[in-house]
């Protein structure tokens, strides 16, 4: 089964914001929005299938599509993370990587795992989903939206005890899931500009002298690096 | 392979603020000048050019103009008896690299240190007795005074077109100032910035308290100014885009907009990046310096430059790394009390409180660095340490420097950080928080310094510096002082609620989350060659022939941002230089 | 009908005449206007500064090339003119050249060998270039200027344009007498007159053309002198009459921006920015402001500055900017997106660092070729030395579409107290890919 919010980005990012006509007379994210590939099409570049399935269902808990604004699944986090993963971000490439690597160290003396963060997701992502199975009887992306949020804080609570290599694995996930969704949208997330819409961000305008202490709602919507306009 | 090659008459090491003001100054003489950056090269366009530079995620988040641990990182530990482990990404504090160094990403704050944070320990004994001082203090005078020192810092102000307001002009205390401030000899060179609604309303409740508000000095430019080099700036838009980011507009003061097309006007100086200084040789007796060797990236290759004239110029850090590496000045032993080079290693005391209005428009997304509004009501100068139980003080302000969503979206206590709850809270409070933050002094102790690692290198082989540094309690009362104090301004301030992060009893230094990049001392100055790393113009006691110039001068930091200090430093050292040590090279005290 | 063919036969045989006299009959020579002593030697500077008034550099110099050894294209609406080695080298340069054959090529455009110079080159103003100052040029160009072995590109242009004996025709139409007369008492206004008319040749570019594309006007007595030309497709904007770039500008105002490539209203773009990297920032600060005081003399008094009104109000345009209301049409919201940074809503930028747009030649020039590229492509400032800065403004061609460049380039036209005509998407995918910023 596919799950619906998939089929639906445009229809669901028009009718969940509120200034449908100043978008409608500005229409360069609609047409962006047009040609991006629907999720369930999407082929990952750093993810496999299995890895897909559970950032796709971490991410919809962690910015849950329910309520007022748009979830991490139609601002496309998980384009976002599968781009991150596969990119320097992933592979460490500013990171201090030579050892010895105390991974027992106090944790206020930083993270000392010599995994890059592309492979704290693979192994976490395993390791977490093993720990599902055995506690919660299915794979995390398999479970109802309730067994998954009672998943994600046992897993925010060290529960699952993963090896301390993997420390970083979920604040990781959750960062990098707040990442995709509000920045800038030529990394693959926040798309249509969706989440500064929601909380009233105008993006990379940068300039706004006129409106320094000024206690009054900004309305115009945002820009991003490229010029769309929302 | 390697090469040698010609001598020059002055080497600079990092083109930031310092090596861009001794650089122009010393030009300005006719020297023959390299500077070695180890960094790219930068420009306004396009390095920082709109809207590229309008990214959020590559420079706010990834860090894009700091320095990468891959390349160049320290290892950190707490106490003596811990094994340090190395800072593999960063946190705590974000060194630049590449030309401008820090001062492309700064936010701004250009302050003056008050008279007595230059002489604190001469001032606590005299003031408040010898025992006041907890015995693992290590707090010193800097060797010059507030009075020595104006000229300078007034150059640097004017030079960086500084908004402000005086408070104290030869004596004279100026309505809407600081009137606890030193004398200044005339006014900001340029009027303050406009204020945020955060800001105002912080103003109105400090002023309601009998406390003395007044404008940030920011080097945000309130209106077009040229300096003495001719160089400009424009007025800030407010763009939201300061601290981590290259200024799009011209507006903050920073190498690039004040100095450095000046300088490349001038034959007599040259500079190359990507070319990181591994060591200062220093001639076969020790007491003078011939040169650097640096790592030609282009070439691949070792170089040794010879010069007449060393200036390390590099972030704090990595001055008292290359003075380690090279033996200039004996490396502080911990326990003993003895050696110079890396003691008295200090860094920033910050908390704040967030206060929460739902009926309040903040649009914290039209900021500038800088702009704000503060009181020195219980600054250095004004505490009775005595009565209080501690040394220090804190500036106390209120002034949104951006509206970033991913660096954070201010939530009530008890929002969840995930989840419905959370997504409900960022589309509720975005826009409708602002805080009030203590800025305070860090003191200097025995045990926090910095040395060479015994374990970890870095791509050159070299040892990592190691860093040995924790909170301790006289700073954490001071905070806690300074938080009962902002406490009383946010009641004052009806919100709807409040929360407050301040360092308590027993916190530990943690070196993850982002907190200042106010790393000060380790090259410390003074007036003795045994307490103290370079003298009073910031010369190496032992090589008269090398100056270190920036925030490891500091003796323990002070409780403004650094940077206005590091600037008048540099200009009095290059004054000492010109007018004193070319004439006769020599140790000048 | 035999008369009538003598009558053809003898005016076909006049004209053959005429014609091979055209051709083969020696130029004459303009003398010096002023009789200097044989010994007559210029003052240490006197000719580097007379070829920084002349800016000789500009096009005898190509980009990245040697200084004088020319090679330049010089793109005219004739085609592609390729500037000459004005280096003394004997055989590539001017090494062989007499006093009086430098003296032939900057008042009569001829050679030593009697082939016509094109009109690129300005004799047309260099008639009036004092005898003092060309014996110093010269002296220069002999002495103090490196040679450098260079042939230049030989110029081809097409038929008719390559019968270069037909510019013996059009400068008997197209020259003014030879030598300058004041025509002020003022010695200031005087030597400003001067600078401006003969070796600073503003007129060639500044001037309109008429229909034998001569200069409309040579002196400040001609109306037309000054009043707006073209250059490389851009608007060279009035310097005098109701449009000029200049009123209401100081005398200062002028001697700064010429000195500095900026000044408090307006910043030099284009070929300009090229002019004040090699010519006047190397004028002294007396002469900038003779020419200031010369160029503003030629202004109404009286004429506000451009885009000026009524300081008190906020005209509409800053209102509606000011209020970001999301139901704005495109122009102003791409404004916001993309100028309002550095420009700011009221359209008056900042002195010296930020153009104003209220009023802006550039802007409002009839042609809008320079605002688009402008947009499309940003420009850079010369470091000078009273003003090193590069200032730069970047590009957006690479953000905006040629609807939206267009809807942007009509905006600023009506926006303030400007008045232009809007600008179409098709001027702009014209121009895209074609421009690029003129000092790197």
């Amino acid at each position: 089964m596919t799950p619906r919010f998939l089929h639906a980005t445009r229809r669901r990012f028009l009718g969940g914001t509120a200034s449908v006509a100043a978008l409608a007379s500005l229409s360069m994210p609609l047409q962006a929005q047009e040609n991006l590939v629907p999720l369930d099409e999407y082929e990952p570049t750093f993810l496999n299938a299995a890895e897909w399935a559970f950032i796709m269902a971490a991410t919809a808990r962690i910015i849950p599509s329910d309520g007022d604004g748009p979830g991490a699944i139609e601002t496309r986090v998980p384009v976002f993370i599968d781009r991150q993963l596969a990119g320097p971000f992933g592979a460490a490439a500013d990171l201090y990587m030579e050892g010895p690597f105390d991974v027992d160290a106090d944790p206020n003396l930083g993270i000392q795992s010599p995994l890059t963060p592309s492979e704290i997701y693979r192994e976490g992502i395993a390791a977490f989903d093993a720990w599902c199975v055995d506690n919660q009887g299915g794979s995390f992306a398999d479970l109802d939206a309730q067994a998954q949020d009672a998943a994600l804080t046992a897993l925010s609570q060290g529960e699952p005890q993963l090896r301390p290599e993997l420390l970083e694995f979920w604040s990781l996930l959750v960062q990098n899931t707040k990442e995709g969704y509000f920045a800038d949208p030529m990394y693959g997330g926040n798309a249509g500009m969706q989440a500064w819409l929601y909380i009233g961000y105008p993006g990379a305008r940068a300039n706004y002298l006129e409106w320094v202490g000024r206690n009054e709602e900004y309305r115009l919507g945002p820009v991003n690096i490229a010029g769309e306009r929302a | 392979m390697a090469r040698t090659d010609p001598k020059r008459d002055v080497v600079i090491v990092g083109l930031g603020w310092t090596g861009s003001i001794m650089g122009i100054e010393l030009a300005k003489e006719g020297l023959d000048i390299l500077a070695l950056e180890r960094g790219p090269d930068r420009s306004t366009v396009p390095d920082f050019q709109y809207p590229n530079v309008i990214d959020e995620l590559k420079y706010g988040i990834r860090f894009g103009f700091m320095q990468k641990p891959r390349n160049s990182t320290i290892t950190v530990r707490r106490s003596l008896d811990e094994v340090a482990q190395p800072m593999r990404r960063l946190g705590s504090f974000l060194p630049g690299d590449g030309v401008g160094g820090a001062g492309i990403h700064w936010n701004g704050q250009t302050w003056r240190p008050m008279a007595n944070e230059y002489n604190l320990r001469s001032y606590v004994e005299e003031n408040f007795g010898a025992d006041t001082i907890p015995e693992d203090m290590t707090i010193q005078d800097w060797g010059v005074t507030a009075e020595e020192l104006e000229p300078y810092y007034d150059r640097f102000e004017y030079m960086a077109g500084i908004s402000g307001q005086a408070g104290n002009i030869n004596g004279e205390i100026i309505a809407g100032g600081n009137p606890f401030e030193a004398p200044r000899s005339r006014d900001y060179p340029l009027p303050p910035l406009p204020q945020q609604v955060d800001s105002q309303m912080f103003g109105e409740a400090a002023a309601s308290m009998g406390y003395h508000p007044f404008p940030r000095p920011a080097a945000n430019a309130s209106a077009a100014w040229t300096n003495e080099y001719g160089m400009q700036l424009g007025p800030c838009n407010f763009c939201g885009f300061c601290e981590r980011y290259g200024c799009i507009n011209y507006s903050k003061a920073s190498p690039q907009t004040c100095i450095l097309d000046a300088l490349k006007r001038y034959d007599n100086f040259s500079y190359r990046v990507n070319s990181e200084v591994l060591r200062v040789n220093l001639a076969a007796d020790g007491r003078t310096a011939t040169g650097v060797t640096y790592w030609d990236d282009e070439a691949q290759e070792e170089v040794t430059q010879p010069a007449d004239l060393v200036i390390l110029a590099a972030y704090q850090l990595h001055n008292v790394h290359l003075m380690l590496l090279s033996g200039i000045g004996e490396p502080y032993n911990p326990r003993t009390g003895e050696g110079v080079t890396g003691k008295n290693y200090a860094y920033q005391m910050t908390g704040g409180t967030t206060l929460f209005y739902r009926d309040v428009e903040f649009n914290p997304f039209a900021a500038s660095g800088s702009s704000g509004i503060s009181i020195d009501d219980f600054a250095i100068n004004q505490i009775d340490f005595a009565a209080e139980g501690f040394i220090g003080g804190s500036y106390i302000t209120a002034g949104l420097s951006n509206g970033q969503p991913i660096r954070g979206i201010s939530l009530p206590a008890g929002t969840p950080s995930w989840g419905a709850e959370w997504k409900a809270g960022i589309g509720e409070w975005y826009g409708h928080a602002m805080s009030i933050g203590s800025h305070g002094s860090n003191l200097s102790y025995r045990d926090c310094y910095l040395d060479l690692d015994p374990t970890y290198t870095d791509p050159h082989g070299r040892p990592l510096m190691r860093m040995t540094f924790d909170w301790k309690p006289n700073d954490i009362r001071m905070t806690q002082f300074m938080r009962s104090k902002i406490e009383e301004i946010a009641q004052a301030m009806e919100p709807d609620s409040w929360r407050s992060g301040y360092k308590s009893e027993g916190a530990r230094y943690d070196i993850r989350p982002y907190q200042t990049t106010h790393n000060v001392g380790g090259a410390i100055m003074g007036t003795d060659p045994n307490t103290s790393a370079v003298n009073r113009y910031l010369q190496a006691w032992g090589q008269h022939n090398v100056f270190v110039l920036g925030a490891g001068a500091f003796p323990q930091n002070i409780q403004y941002n650094p940077t206005g200090a590091v600037g008048a430093l540099a200009y009095w050292a290059a004054d000492a230089i010109i007018n004193d040590y070319l004439p006769d090279p020599r140790p000048l005290v | 009908m035999r008369i009538f063919l003598k009558t053809i036969a003898a005016l076909v045989v006049i004209g053959i005449l005429v014609l091979l006299a055209i051709i083969y009959v020696p130029v004459q020579r303009t003398p010096a206007q002023t009789a200097l002593a044989d010994d007559w030697q210029p003052e240490d500077g006197h000719g580097e500064y007379a070829m920084r008034l002349a800016d000789c550099m500009a096009c005898h110099t190509a980009e990245g090339g040697e200084p004088f050894a020319g090679n330049r294209a010089i793109e005219s609406p004739l085609g592609t003119i390729y500037s000459t080695n004005i280096t003394p080298d004997p055989e590539t340069g001017i090494g062989n050249w007499t006093l009086a054959d430098f003296r032939a090529a900057l008042y009569d455009g001829v050679r030593p060998d009697g082939t016509q110079l094109y009109p690129a080159m300005p004799y047309a103003n260099f008639r009036q270039v004092s005898e003092e100052d060309l014996r110093a040029m010269y002296d220069y160009f002999m002495n103090d200027v490196e040679p450098v072995r260079l042939q230049v590109e030989e110029t081809a242009l097409a038929f008719p344009f390559n019968q270069r004996w037909g510019l013996r025709l059009w400068k008997w139409v197209a020259l003014d007498d030879p030598g300058f007369t004041p025509q002020y008492d003022d010695p200031v206004l005087a030597r400003g007159e001067y600078l401006t008319e003969g070796p600073g040749h503003c007129s060639a570019c500044h001037t309109p053309r008429n229909t034998v594309m001569a200069q409309a006007g040579l002196r400040a007595s001609d109306p037309e002198f000054l009043a707006g030309g073209e250059i490389a497709g851009w608007t060279a904007p009035p310097l005098r009459g109701p449009q000029s770039a200049i009123r209401g500008w100081s005398a200062e105002d002028v001697a700064m921006i010429l000195g500095t490539a900026r000044n408090a209203h307006a910043a030099l773009n284009g070929e300009m920015q090229l002019v004040a990297r090699d010519s006047t920032q190397f004028v002294t600060d007396d002469d900038l402001m003779a020419i200031g005081t010369f160029l503003v003399g030629l202004n109404d008094p009286d004429a506000p500055r451009a885009g000026t009104s009524d300081d008190a109000e906020p005209t509409q345009t800053e209102q509606l900017l000011t209020a970001a209301d999301p139901d704005m049409a495109l122009g102003p919201r791409l404004y916001l997106d993309n100028c309002n940074a550095c420009h700011f809503v009221n359209g008056r930028g900042a002195d010296e660092v930020f153009p104003e747009l209220d009023g802006n030649s550039l802007v409002t020039a009839e042609r809008p070729t320079g605002l688009i590229a402008m947009i499309l492509a940003g420009s850079q400032l010369p470091s000078t030395e009273l003003r090193p800065y590069r200032l730069q403004m970047p590009g957006f061609g690479e953000r905006l579409s040629d609807d939206e460049v267009a809807a942007l380039a009509s905006f600023v036209r009506s926006a303030w107290s400007n008045d232009a005509a809007p600008v179409s998407a098709s001027d702009v995918a014209d121009l895209r890919g074609e421009v690029q910023p003129a000092v790197r």
